[in-house]
């Protein structure tokens, strides 16, 4: 087949301007002085003013922990609601199912503004539990939406057969359905987490005062002039986003399957 | 031992399984045999557990388990798709019904191992599934049923995912098993060579409906119905008209066939077995026709003529290559044959 | 068997609960508040009234609102044009690189999304590597990228396209190669057959990307606020400030509304079209 030049071209240059933010962003954290445009010489001082800034710290270590909740959370919640939407006959399944379709059409600043009121209607302080659940909310729709032709495509067989061995329903759920859904399951929580840590119109919301989720503090140091800070922490950050993507292709392969991009693009 | 009595199952407007009446003995190798889609995974089904009959009865020895859960009735299951437990090792695979009802962990490993042993799988016990071969697989299938010694194992096309020599092995170790276990096997199939080689009985399914129980012989020498003789193998439906001990078939010809139960004028179906009909060497008292040879098909130990007996009547006949047979005794095609059969050998089907 | 159907329901309760607590409740509160009033200090109560509703209508909104949905509009076109050569050339010939370089695609996304638009700005700005580029190569001293409408769109873009190159990949990947095979005897150069083989072929895909990307880029207020300036503020921006700075959360909560039922217009015109597809395909 003929290759066509132009769209290789085009490749090309969708990739280097793909690339370039990201590559100005690494390449001035590591700048000695604090212009964006030129750059001076090699130096770790915007790490080292990172991880002397305590505000900062504690930000990041509040991202972590909502993240964690958030993942635990919505995969709890998810996973069971991927199986009741499959295999649930009746009005339960029918509304389940309707109301996991909301919030994928719902843009994020859409559901912050709702989450905003709710627990301002409520009476619930903003805190780091109210992003928490906010963001529980966010994610069970994604976990519900990649686990579910998972357990479509589980073989109905295998449940029946430990129940036919003498398992109750519940141990059949939970020492065979379980365990066949566990790689998509782990792959899925560690998207999700990504997914948290970076999130920041819903944070930005349903956060309160002190402290803040690091996405949140980015935004407040970008929005009031640049702080080279940040780049440092924006390389950090995306290292670590590598990592976890990495690890979420890499876990189907620790169970022996095929893993492959197919989580990342979902439905 | 189990005794299903109007049996029926709809799906919606489906009826997938119509009043069965089956009858199977303790200890026997009973098979349920029929094409695609008679309902024998159906009714396997429901004798598991695993589906609710619309209707009837299932009394496993003496007591009705109907409505019993699967986990609740001693009968084990080897699934189509086998369906093991990816994630676990073959021991645990096997070990998985025994730990569900808190057997002894001396005795499980006892029983694992020597059950294990039986299908030959002892050297296999830390593998996991995914990295056996389907004959294996198969196996670890059988061994994880055995094990917990249900009265009863169902089998739902077990052997259908093997290639054919691997097939036939496992056909006579199975049997083998089963003869050395004691267990009622309930097996399902759609292939008559298999049904007629393992089975104690045979029950022929259709549409939903039981066409003949009974042994193999019964059902392949004395076929109840044009179904039955259709499905069991070659049977050279001849469609004619009864009357007098003769039937008169669509071609003119006029076989004589002994006094039978239908009344002059029946439209009925004549029928002999392709391995029935001698082309040389007859009896006295056979029934004699003439054909042309229209096709010879050499399949090694068999011979197979395709003959018109008269215009639009076509039989097979099979012939054994022996020893003592030559190539140049071979009939061909265009040659004019006779052929004659034993009246008793002559199957008239209304 | 009645068991087997109570498991699974109460599997899908906690869930549906969570959800229906907070996620409708709130989504009904942003309904009922969108009717409400403001006190002189500014506190939200809940009300029936409809000048929210008629604020947003009027003149000041209107733009605003009309130009988010042109930004999106273009956005989502923008990215259809991109995608398309990139998915082509990565489905087509990538060869054993493809999941390597789709991967590469991806990576990016997953970086903060405020970085990325901040890197996006570094590299749009007056002194970054494009504008001086362009300088070099003679364009005016005077072309700006950053706070015009422009600016916007790239960063809406850059934002967003991955969600079209990833559903088009995947439409492309589905096709069959002895389809453009036949295509190429038919219509003969690489171009025809690109218009009259793969591009009905993978209109599906197209037409779900356009959708994810017009759905967030709508909905944005990162890109209008880092790369654009006062006039190019989108309804984004506008919720945000009614909720932030302006303290009118009534007001917000209708623009909010607004922005939702636009969306939802937005969904239902496409699962009609999409629902016509699917009827066709199988004629
Ligand atoms: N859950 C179901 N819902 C609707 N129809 C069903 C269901 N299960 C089986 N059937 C129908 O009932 C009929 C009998 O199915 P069954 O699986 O018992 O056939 P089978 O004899 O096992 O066929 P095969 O040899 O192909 O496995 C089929 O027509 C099938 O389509
Ligand atoms: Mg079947």
């Amino acid at each position: 087949m003929r290759k066509p030049r132009t769209a290789f071209a085009f490749t090309v240059l969708f990739f280097v301007l793909l690339y370039l933010p990201v590559a100005v962003v690494v390449l001035f954290s590591f700048n000695s002085q604090k212009s964006l445009t030129v750059y001076e010489g090699f130096s770790l001082r915007w790490y080292e003013a990172f991880f002397a800034d305590e505000a900062l710290i504690e930000s990041l270590g509040m991202s972590l922990r909502v993240s964690l909740v958030a993942m635990v959370g919505s995969l709890v919640l998810g996973v069971a609601l991927a199986l009741g939407l499959v295999r649930a006959r009746g009005k339960l399944g029918l509304y389940a199912g309707f109301i996991m379709l909301v919030p994928l059409i719902t843009p994020e600043i859409v559901t912050g503004v709702a989450s905003l009121l709710l627990f301002k209607g409520l009476g619930i302080p903003l805190s780091t539990m109210t992003v928490m659940i906010a963001e529980i909310t966010f994610s069970i729709s994604y976990v519900t939406v990649i686990l579910r032709s998972r357990v479509a495509a589980l073989n109905r067989e295998v449940e029946e057969a430990a129940i036919d061995l003498g398992a109750t329903r519940w141990q059949a759920l939970l020492l065979v359905t379980l365990p066949a859904l566990l790689p998509s399951i782990l792959a899925s929580g560690v998207l999700i987490f990504a997914l948290v840590f970076d999130d920041f119109v819903l944070a930005f919301f349903t956060t309160g005062v002190t402290p803040q989720p690091l996405s949140v503090r980015i935004y407040s140091a970008i929005r009031f002039g640049i702080q080279p800070t940040i780049n440092a922490v924006g390389t950090l950050m995306l290292l670590g986003s590598i990592a976890l993507i990495g690890l979420a292709l890499l876990i189907p392969r620790f169970f022996g399957r095929r893993g492959g991009l197919s989580i990342l693009s979902g439905e | 031992m189990i005794r299903l009595s109007n049996l029926s199952k709809s799906f919606g407007e489906m009826h997938a399984v119509r009043s069965l009446d089956l009858d199977i003995e303790a200890g026997q190798f009973f098979s349920l045999l029929g094409p695609s889609g008679c309902g024998k995974t159906t009714t396997l089904r429901m004798i598991g557990g695993f589906e609710k009959p619309s209707a009837g009865v299932i009394l496993l020895g003496g007591k009705d388990v109907t409505y019993e859960p699967p986990n609740k009735r001693d009968v084990n299951t080897v699934f189509q798709s086998y369906a093991l437990f990816d994630h676990l090792s073959v021991w645990d695979n096997v070990a998985f019904g025994l730990r569900r009802k808190g057997v002894a962990k001396a005795e499980i490993t006892q029983r694992v191992g020597a059950t294990l042993e039986m299908v030959q799988l002892g050297e296999l016990g830390t593998r996991k599934p995914r990295t056996l071969s389907g004959g294996q697989r198969q196996r670890v299938a059988l061994a994880r049923a055995l094990v917990n010694r249900p009265r009863v194992l169902l089998l739902d096309e077990p052997l259908a995912a093997l290639d054919l020599k691997l097939r036939r092995q496992m056909q006579i170790e199975l049997k083998q098993i089963q003869r050395e276990v004691g267990i009622t096997f309930i097996f399902v199939t759609h292939d008559q060579d298999e049904a007629l080689t393992m089975s104690d009985r045979v029950a022929v399914m259709n549409n939903g409906v039981v066409e003949q129980c009974g042994t193999p012989e019964d059902v392949y020498e004395r076929p109840a119905t044009r179904f039955v003789a259709s499905f069991m193998g070659t049977s050279n439906l001849m469609p004619g008209v009864y009357a007098d001990g003769a039937v008169t078939l669509d071609g003119g010809l006029t076989v004589n066939v002994g006094q039978r139960s239908f009344a002059d004028g029946t439209a009925v179906s004549l029928s002999v077995r392709p391995e029935k009909i001698w082309l040389s060497d007859f009896e006295d008292g056979m029934t004699r026709v003439r054909g042309t040879v229209r096709e010879t098909v050499y399949s090694g130990p068999t011979t197979t003529y395709l003959i018109d007996l008269v215009p639009g009547v076509r039989v097979a006949v099979l012939e054994q290559n022996t020893a003592r047979s030559r190539n140049e005794d071979r009939w061909a095609g265009g040659e004019t044959v006779d052929l004659g059969w034993r009246t008793a050998d002559c199957l008239v089907l209304s | 068997m009645r068991k087997r159907v109570s498991l699974w329901s109460w599997l899908l309760l906690p869930g549906t609960v969570w959800m229906s607590i907070f996620f409708i409740t709130s989504l009904l509160l942003v309904t009922a508040l969108s009717f409400g009033t403001t006190d002189d200090l500014g506190t939200p109560h809940f009300g029936n009234s409809l000048s929210n509703w008629a604020e947003v209508f009027a003149p000041v909104y209107r733009t605003v609102i009309l130009r988010s949905l042109g930004y999106a509009f273009i956005t989502a076109v923008l990215c259809l044009l991109i995608a398309y050569p990139v998915a082509y050339a990565i489905a087509r010939h990538g060869g054993r690189w493809k999941n390597a370089l789709i991967a590469a695609i991806v990576v990016p996304f997953f970086a903060n999304y405020l970085v990325r638009m901040y890197g996006w700005a570094v590299v749009l700005s007056d002194e970054g590597p494009l504008l001086g580029l362009a300088r070099k190569l003679g364009a005016p001293d005077d072309w700006r990228i950053l706070h015009t409408g422009f600016g916007v769109i790239a960063g809406l873009v850059y934002g967003f396209v991955v969600f079209m190159i990833l559903p088009l990949y995947a439409a492309m990947e589905r096709m069959d190669s002895a389809v453009i095979e036949a295509g190429r005897d038919l219509y003969g150069g690489p171009l025809r057959t690109f218009l009259f083989v793969t591009v009905p072929a993978t209109r599906q895909g197209a037409l779900a990307g356009l959708v994810l990307v017009f759905l967030p880029a709508m909905g944005d207020f990162v890109s209008a606020q880092f790369l654009g300036g006062p006039d190019q503020i989108m309804i984004g921006n506008l919720i945000q400030s009614k909720f932030f700075d302006g303290q009118n959360w009534p007001l917000g909560s209708a623009l909010t509304m607004l922005l939702m039922i636009v969306l939802l217009i937005a969904m239902a015109g496409y699962l009609r079209r999409a629902r016509k597809d699917e009827q066709e395909a199988w004629q």
